[in-house]
């Protein structure tokens, strides 16, 4: 049976929506035509150790490797480095990738790490956002800085106190000496203070008769 | 009769004089008063009446269809099959560059709108749920249906019209060929097939022009970009697309036919098909509603 054109136009224009209709069934029933391999993303800001062939590990374990590193330009300059990935293993979506050395002169490993919480699994095209890249050596340099510099805080410290220290003896001494002739002085002079309040109470006395004398014959009081 | 009778009333009964002439003007005003209520009634009732004639006129025309199907079992495949490739060809084949362009056009506003707008909201990752939401759901099945309607449904019409004019389907039936088996089935046939294949076609061209777009904008890989599609578009939505395409697929070409056997003369021709594409666009933006409320509400 010879086929016209107008039959196999509208043969093949029938046939080719019902195979990706098919094809979308297959796909959403869970079904894939990939291999043992899965390619998924990982969305990082600079590739300071990331290259092609960079270890993908979970927990020690070798799960695949970096096989390319696109850069991305919108909506600002960021990085996807394509990672594959054995499928067997179980990754969920809100996993995290973290970028760290295999030792302190080891090549970089991006470690992933699954989420406490288990989703969804990881499927093939998702992306996973990489943990700011960890530079070993960098760290250990800002740690013995850090050192030396609490080292020093801690010198002078001490200077400071050993220095005082007679100072302070010295202060506490004059101090109990000033308190014990304060303490003298008082015990000395209790009668004659006695003496000038007894003194005062006399003149307040006749000060007060003067007042009245005043009030009575304030002339005879000024011819007197 | 009676409006006679109350006029010439008041003119045996009363006098001469004002009081009379006044009178007469309050009659006459409340007579046209009356009139234009008369016919401000008469358009709506008359136009019910109409559409209910109508209906059944088209619910008769579907009746006998249906019993022509009695008979299908004389029809052999062979004698419609030309009719369904050629009906397929021109509803589907010949109407892909139209639907291509749309799809690519009505994908790339989508998300043109939808890239500058979904940053404000802090949802630009939802860019493939929309494309789902709003192509897959709504526009596709619907746009797909339009345009068929405008290129094929027309077609249809003007063609049964000038054949029925022709007396070409007088013949048809004078040599005991059921019309209604012969005309309308493989039209309803064809029609099934084209709306189904280019509605898929239509989402798919539409989605690939987003993505296209939305690479402009924010760099989402193809693989995750198909993912989300795959994963926002789900077994219900086939169902109801698949629907949508028998649904239109037949009552596209019945409307059309039903309004290509209207024509009683030549001159009435351009005027039934002008109704059989509004009218089945009209029906079609309600069955639309009525399918989303159903499914979606």
């Amino acid at each position: 049976m010879k086929l016209e054109k107008n039959e196999l136009r509208v043969g093949v224009f029938i046939i080719m929506p019902v195979v990706i209709l098919l094809l979308f069934v297959v796909l959403k029933l869970g079904y894939s035509f990939a291999s043992s391999t899965i390619d998924v993303y990982l969305k990082i800001d600079s590739i300071t150790s990331i290259k092609e062939g960079t270890l993908v590990k979970i927990k020690g374990y070798t799960l695949g490797r970096v096989i390319d590193i696109k850069p991305v330009y919108k909506p600002a300059l960021h990085f996807l480095a394509v990672l594959r990935i054995r499928r067997d293993i179980d990754l969920y979506e809100d996993c995290s990738a973290v970028i760290q050395n295999q030792n302190i002169i080891g090549d970089p490993v991006i470690d992933i790490r699954n989420p406490e919480k288990k989703g969804e699994l990881l499927r093939a095209g998702s992306v996973i956002e990489g943990i700011e890249y960890v530079n070993l050596e960098a760290i250990l340099q800002d740690v013995h800085a850090l050192l030396a510099t609490l080292q020093g805080t801690v010198g002078v410290i001490r200077d400071i106190s050993l220095d005082s220290r007679s100072n302070l003896r010295t202060l506490l001494a004059n101090l109990s000496g000033s308190m014990a002739t304060v303490n003298d002085l008082l015990v000395n002079s209790q009668k004659d203070i006695l003496e000038i309040l007894t003194s005062f109470r006399q003149t307040a006395k006749t000060m007060n008769e003067i007042s009245e004398e005043l009030k009575k014959h304030p002339v005879k009081f000024l011819f007197k | 009769m009676y409006i006679v009778r109350r006029r010439i009333r008041p003119v045996c009964r009363a006098g001469s004089g004002k009081t009379m002439k006044n009178r007469r003007a309050q009659k006459a005003t409340e007579k046209t008063a009356m009139l234009k209520i008369e016919s401000v009634l008469r358009t709506p009732v008359k136009k019910i009446i109409a559409f209910g004639e109508g209906m059944r006129n088209f619910y008769r025309f579907v009746e006998s269809i249906a019993v022509s199907f009695r008979s299908i079992k004389y029809l052999r495949f062979r004698s419609i099959y030309s009719i369904v490739v050629n009906q397929t060809r021109f509803t589907g084949v010949d109407a892909l560059p139209i639907i291509v362009s749309i799809a690519l056009l009505l994908g790339a506003t989508t998300i043109i709108q939808a890239t500058k707008n979904f940053p404000k909201f802090g949802i630009e990752g939802f860019i493939g749920n929309l494309l789902v939401i709003i192509i897959a759901r709504e526009l596709g099945p619907l746009a797909t249906a339009m345009i068929v309607v405008s290129r094929s449904g027309s077609a249809i019409a003007a063609e049964i019209a000038t054949q029925k004019q022709n007396r070409e389907i007088l013949s048809l039936e004078l040599m005991g060929i059921d019309t209604k088996l012969y005309i309308v089935f493989p039209r309803i046939l064809a029609s099934i097939l084209a709306i189904f294949s280019l509605i898929i076609i239509f989402d798919i061209t539409a989605f690939f022009g987003g993505y296209l777009i939305s690479l402009s904008t924010v760099y989402i890989p193809a693989g995750v970009f198909v993912q989300t599609m795959l994963d926002a578009f789900s077994f219900s939505d086939l169902a109801i697309t698949i629907l949508k395409s028998v649904l239109y697929g037949i009552l596209i070409p019945l409307i059309c036919c039903y309004y290509g056997f209207m024509p009683q003369s030549d001159f009435q021709i351009p005027i039934f098909v002008s109704r059989a594409v509004v009218r089945t666009l009209v029906i079609l933006f309600v069955i639309n509603a009525f399918i989303s409320a159903l499914f979606y509400f």
